[in-house]
């Protein structure tokens, strides 16, 4: 066992020990005299912490842009770490993602720009040159006050995809030496473990009933930087191999629960594009590369993204724990606000999303104040199969609109067996106002939420019969 | 040439390498504390008790301090008195402070801050503008500023109608959130660093609190990662706590506000209660315009009485108002105490005009478009409600100038056309004029000062009183002095802005900073060129007119000089080679009692033009684009000057649409973070963003090279996102019908502004 967190931070290796497992990233750079990282937030909202987080995938090393503000120490461990500080090229000279953004007049008060700078050193090691959208994905996370982001966005589209240098995959070998063995980290009364298989998670969960399961920490991250929470125990999920790998089954597609919503991505794309232009607005780029589906349906929170679409496609969550492994339908996961069917000692396996039956329309819909980066106000899942001109499936699954997400049960009866028509679309909407129980916050009075739910049922209806364009490009 | 010329920002490369320095980046002194708040968890209430012996106990807490800590006064009021930096009996707002904690680490200084028990019987706040307004609760008297008989015109005019919309406030959202390290130096005196767009008033508050003459205290500032005007005034604060914590334990103290600190206990701008009533005529022109803008200023002044002018003397936007009577009402509230921000009270002047505008176009069927056309400012029908003339106005032609770019009647027609084929998304195009005076309307502040060396290697040492916030200040004025010298660029060395070096400076406000430091510096750079020319003509037996600076080089008659080398041969000889310089705006004066005069030297005009989608089912929208022409005159730095009109107008876009503050009914801040607080994303800005400097256009006035304020003016194009959301919404509508639409107009302002427009169709 190996009670030292060590990453590749610059090209560097580097290794800590007797700091707390919950310090973040940032105040460890910070502290450490890397002070170009800067803090905006503290939220993983603003990308002004952004750093590079390598990591080798099919093996090759894949560098993905990060919020080292709710990123804690044991998630650099066995990790290639990149600042703005490592930048520069062995010459001194400036990496292209530098050196547009300077050009293009990218820079006002600055303040934002080393995380723009590594969100576009990111971008530059993409396998493929990104267009547009793939630009504004990968911008999405940084926010600037100053420029309008014209010109940041004239530095992305300049740039060209960037060659890994030789020294990376001899870094990555040392590395992967350096870390053969499995932390097992303790200062203190702290400790942090990060278990390989999904065995010795749940033995050492068992052990530490107290401890944090640390996923991506896109949630639990902001319990120490907003809530000032210190935990005594980490257990990360960063190693289980299980729970980061995905499956395509003849049936269904299994994603293991740690599994980041990046890697997740390219799969659903395929199998639900509507699903995952969804989790496209999770969050950014850099939440994305951290968190996981596994973490978004255990937070339970009532506006969780992704409960509603897999509600509506009839996805099922697979529990792991001392007792052994059991499933349980999406909408049983849940049963209340910020609370899960989780027993004691369990955690989740997977999510098993079955294969749409051919002729399943389905959408997932999220409405918020903006478009990238905000939390939902409303979000509707609906899939539909017609026979005969009549409904024979119908599945509604809503988030935002009650303390936790749910299912529409009485839209589903008051759709089911009707021809798929305007009355329809009526009476559905009647039904989903006595489903929901919406409440007024800052984000949207119960009101505009009750309107809202109701009036994307009618969006679905426009889209699956494409009578009237009802969706904004 | 050094001005007219787009030149980088002068730490771009700085930036993106990371080593620009910002405070919290400063390598930190030896046996330094780091402080934290202890604010109310009340909007109002009676201070009765503070206990901080529990906070002494947590480890690490090296000092708390209270109002009974203050050496000094306990009074920071930039404009009027009582404004605490603790509060003493009463609590005003929620995130009121009443004491920090200084120790070893910020935990440590949280911990501690956590742990000092106040206690506080709880009040009756006043929250919004219309329970101030009933209460009659003001933080200053009300305000009045009127030409001619308004009431009287009204009544005589043909018709007339009557209006009110909301516009909220706005959070700066500087990315670097406030922050100031204070370090006690030999005989009491107090170095300060903070980030600040005003060094000169942080020295004044913080000698007042410390009861120091205002030599023994120096700021500093170098960069502020923005500022927007949210450091102006504001920063004082936190410079003060961390002055009184240095003091009281002799060490140096820094304060850097987390992001929800910065949000629940700093002022932000302005929300807006707007009332009119305007008389015209049947083909829209005005005959007289009555106005009341209600502000909530919340719990005390700070900059709340100029703001209100500039929102008066900007009510008229661009339109000629043959009669107005304006009132401004100051609302105290139990908020945090609204500030400067980008246009200072301005962009609400302009949304009365232009609501009032909207309104009575749609009222009479006519474009919207034509009937600001109608009612611009031109020759003959030129008095400002304050008594300015508008001269050499131009809006006329550039209205023409960006409707003919844009196609706009075609684009008109093809919405109405696409929205009568589109049940449920709709589109919207608007235009929006925007006339901005420049000049602070308190005539004493327009003045500046600058410190210039030139060294004997040639290199030259340029300061003065203008802060760097991101605007590009710093190159502009290093431009300036590169060509007064026809020096390189780099040879010029921008230093951090000091009360040591330039005294008695304005806040960097008001779009001034280059107008004001540019002339100062010009001056400064000239006495020493001066100098020189007489020095070297007088040592080559030539005359003064013959000596020219070029490229580096001094040449008069056959000789030819390096720059270095007349440094040199200039000490050499005794010439002082050192020179302040003082610039002062001509031709301004304005009677605040009376609100008439010429408070402003010029005005600073664009035009935008903006094409929107709305989706009828959510209110979700895109911009699909936008165009700008906008008037800086002879632009120094082109580039510069681009990206304030490109930031100024997603700021803008951002205030109007969807930058949301909510309180709940405990007068508690609910949106005090990114998470809660949206700002614009590089996806809010259209593909389709068209910006040009209006071109071949100096300024009628001497300013430096002829160039106009560009800070804030364009905040106010993104006017024209609204009116064409509105635009999208009353195509919902019956003809005739306007809808209401108050800022920002989020999706749900939008969706519900539908629902009532459909329903009243
Ligand atoms: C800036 C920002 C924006 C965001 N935007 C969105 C958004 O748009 N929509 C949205 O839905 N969410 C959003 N989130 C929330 C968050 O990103 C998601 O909920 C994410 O899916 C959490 O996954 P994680 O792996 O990071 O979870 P973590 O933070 O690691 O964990 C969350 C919780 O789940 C537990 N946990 C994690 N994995 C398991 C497991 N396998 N078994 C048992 N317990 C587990 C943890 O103990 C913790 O209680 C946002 C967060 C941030 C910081
Ligand atoms: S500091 Fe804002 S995202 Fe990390
Ligand atoms: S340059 Fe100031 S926040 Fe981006």
């Amino acid at each position: 066992m190996r009670n030292e967190i060590r990453f590749v931070l610059n090209g560097q290796m580097r290794a800590v020990s007797g700091v707390e497992p919950h310090v973040t990233a940032l105040s460890w750079l910070r502290a450490d005299g890397l002070v170009g990282s800067k803090e905006g937030c503290a939220e993983g909202d603003c990308g002004a912490c952004t750093v590079a987080l390598g990591e080798v995938e099919d093996g090759r090393l894949v560098w993905r842009a990060v919020n080292a503000c709710i990123l804690l120490l044991p998630q650099l461990d066995g990790r290639h770490v990149m600042t703005v500080e490592g930048l520069r090229g062995q010459d001194g000279s400036l990496h292209p993602a530098q050196s547009l953004l300077a050009e293009s007049h990218g820079t006002q008060c600055g303040f934002c720009t080393p995380g723009f700078a590594m969100s576009l050193f990111a971008l530059s090691r993409s396998a493929e040159q990104p267009d547009e959208d793939e630009i504004l994905d990968a911008l999405a996370g940084n926010l600037c006050r100053c420029t309008g982001y014209r010109p940041i966005l004239d530095a992305a589209s300049a740039l060209p995809l960037d060659e890994a240098p030789t020294q990376e995959a001899e870094s990555a070998r040392s590395l992967a030496a350096a870390t053969s063995e499995e932390l097992s980290y303790r200062t203190g009364n702290a400790q942090a473990y990060a278990p390989r298989d999904l065995d010795s998670l749940i033995r050492i969960r068992a052990d530490h009933p107290e401890a944090w399961i640390l996923g991506g920490g896109t949630d639990l991250g902001l319990r120490v930087t907003k809530a000032h929470q210190v935990p005594r125990t980490i257990i990360s999920l960063a190693e289980v191999g299980e729970l980061k790998t995905l499956t395509e089954t003849e049936t269904e597609l299994v994603i293991g629960a740690a599994l980041t919503y990046s890697r997740a991505l390219p799969a659903l794309a395929r199998r639900h594009p509507d699903f995952a232009a969804m989790i496209r607005r999770i969050g950014a780029r850099q939440v994305r590369n951290m968190g996981s589906i596994g973490g978004n349906i255990v937070n339970a929170s009532p506006i969780g993204d992704s409960m509603p679409a897999l509600i509506a496609l009839k996805a099922q969550v697979e529990l792991a724990g001392p007792q052994g492994r059991r499933l349980l339908p999406a909408e049983d996961f849940i049963t209340g606000y910020r609370q899960t069917a989780l027993a004691p000692g369990e955690v989740v396996a997977a999510i098993r999303i079955p294969h749409r039956r051919p002729g399943t329309a389905f959408r997932a819909y999220k409405i918020a104040k903006r478009v990238d980066q905000d939390i939902s106000t409303v979000a509707a899942s609906f899939s539909l199969r017609l026979e005969d001109g009549r409904i024979a499936e119908f599945r509604a699954g809503f988030g935002g609109v009650a303390a936790k997400p749910l299912r529409a049960l009485a839209a589903e009866r008051a759709l089911i067996g009707r021809a798929w028509d305007e009355t329809a679309v009526t009476a559905g909407m009647a039904a989903i106002d006595s489903d929901i129980s919406p409440i007024s916050d800052a984000r949207g009075s119960a009101e505009y939420r009750r309107e809202v739910a109701r009036n994307l049922l009618k969006r679905f209806y426009f889209e699956t019969t494409q009578t009237v364009e009802a969706r904004l490009a | 040439m050094s001005v007219h010329q787009s030149k980088a920002h002068d730490s771009a490369v700085k930036h993106v390498t990371g080593e620009a320095q910002y405070i919290d980046d400063m390598p930190e002194p030896r046996g330094l504390l780091h402080a934290h708040l202890v604010t109310s968890p009340v909007a109002h209430g009676r201070l009765l008790s503070i206990d901080t012996t529990p906070a002494l106990a947590v480890p690490g807490v090296a000092a708390v301090v209270t109002a009974a800590d203050i050496p000094g006064k306990n009074d920071i009021g930039s404009i009027l008195k009582g404004e605490p930096v603790f509060a003493e009996d009463l609590v005003a707002y929620v995130g009121h402070p009443i004491g920090a904690a200084a120790a070893l680490t910020p935990e440590a200084a949280r911990a501690g801050a956590k742990a000092v028990k106040a206690e506080i019987e709880t009040l009756k706040p006043i929250l919004t503008i219309e329970d101030a307004l009933t209460a009659e609760s003001y933080v200053m008297a009300p305000m009045e500023m009127k030409r001619g008989d308004a009431a009287a015109a009204i009544a005589a005019a043909p018709l007339s109608l009557d209006g009110e919309v909301m516009v909220g406030g706005q959070d700066h959202f500087y990315l670097e959130t406030q922050v100031a390290m204070a370090l006690p130096q030999e005989d009491g005196d107090m170095l300060v660093l903070s980030s600040t767009q005003h060094p000169t008033e942080v020295q004044h508050m913080v000698a007042k609190v410390l009861a120091l003459p205002y030599n023994a205290v120096t700021v500093e500032v170098r960069r502020m990662g923005g500022g927007f005007g949210g450091k102006e005034s504001q920063a004082s604060l936190i410079a003060c706590i961390a002055a009184i914590l240095a003091r009281k334990t002799r060490r140096p103290v820094k304060l850097r506000l987390d992001r929800d600190d910065d949000m629940m206990v700093t002022g932000k701008r302005h929300d807006f209660l707007i009332r009119w009533r305007a008389g015209f005529d049947e083909t829209g022109l005005l005959h007289g315009v009555e106005m009341t803008l209600a502000s909530r200023c919340g719990w005390s002044a700070d900059l709340s009485p100029p703001v209100m002018s500039r929102a008066l003397s900007h009510a008229d936007n661009a339109y000629y108002y043959p009669a107005a009577h304006f009132k401004g009402f100051g609302c105290r509230t139990n908020t945090q105490s609204n500030t400067a921000f980008r246009g200072f009270g301005a962009p609400q002047g302009m949304i009365a005009a232009e609501a009032m505008i909207e309104t009575i176009a749609r009222h009479l069927g006519q474009d919207p478009l034509e009937l600001r056309k109608r009612n611009l400012y031109r020759p003959g029908r030129d008095r400002t409600p304050y008594g300015q003339k508008v001269e050499n106005f131009r809006l006329p032609t550039m209205i023409e100038q960006i409707t003919a770019k844009t196609d706009f009647a075609a684009r008109r027609a093809q919405i109405r056309a696409f929205n009568s084929q589109s049940p449920i998304i709709k589109r919207g195009l608007a235009l929006a004029p925007v006339k901005f005076g420049v000049s602070f309307n308190n005539v004493m502040m327009n003045q500046a000062g600058a410190l210039l060396h030139v060294y004997t290697d040639g290199s030259i040492h340029l300061n003065h009183g203008g802060t760097e916030m991101g605007q590009g200040l710093f190159v502009k004025v290093a431009q300036v002095v590169a060509e007064v010298f026809q020096v390189p660029l780099d040879s010029i060395k921008i230093t951090a802005t000091t009360t040591g070096k330039v005294p008695n400076t304005s806040p960097t406000a008001a779009s001034s900073g280059t107008d004001l430091n540019g002339m100062a510096a010009r001056n400064a750079a000239m006495a020493v060129r001066n100098r020189l020319v007489e020095f070297i003509a007088e040592h080559c037996h030539g005359k003064p007119e013959d000596v020219v600076f070029s490229d580096g080089r001094v040449r008069i008659g056959n000789h030819d000089m390096s720059f270095a080398q007349v440094a040199r041969m200039a000490h050499a000889a005794r010439v002082s080679l050192s020179a302040t310089g003082f610039y002062k705006t001509p031709h301004i004066h304005f009677d605040g009692k009376s609100m008439t005069g010429r408070p402003f030297y010029y005005y600073a005009n664009g035009v935008s033009v903006s094409e929107v989608s709305l989706d009828t089912l959510t209110g979700e929208w895109r911009l699909e684009r936008v165009d700008i022409l906008h008037d800086v005159g002879a632009s120094l730095n082109p580039a510069i000057d681009k990206g304030q009109v490109e930031g100024g107008f997603v700021q803008g876009m951002g205030w109007l649409t969807m930058e949301e503050l909510v309180w709940d009914e405990q007068g508690r801040l609910l949106t005090h973070a990114p998470s809660t607080y949206k700002i614009p994303t590089a996806r809010d800005v259209p593909r389709a963003f068209f910006v040009d400097l209006l071109e071949n256009a100096p300024n009628e006035e001497m300013t430096i090279y002829r160039s106009k304020a560009v800070g804030e003016p364009p905040l106010m194009l993104a006017m024209s996102v609204w009116l064409a959301l509105l635009d999208a919404v009353a195509a919902t509508a019956a003809p005739g019908k306007v809808p209401r639409l108050d800022a920002p107009a989020t999706p749900e302002r939008l969706l519900m502004a539908v629902k009532r427009a459909s329903e009243a169709a």
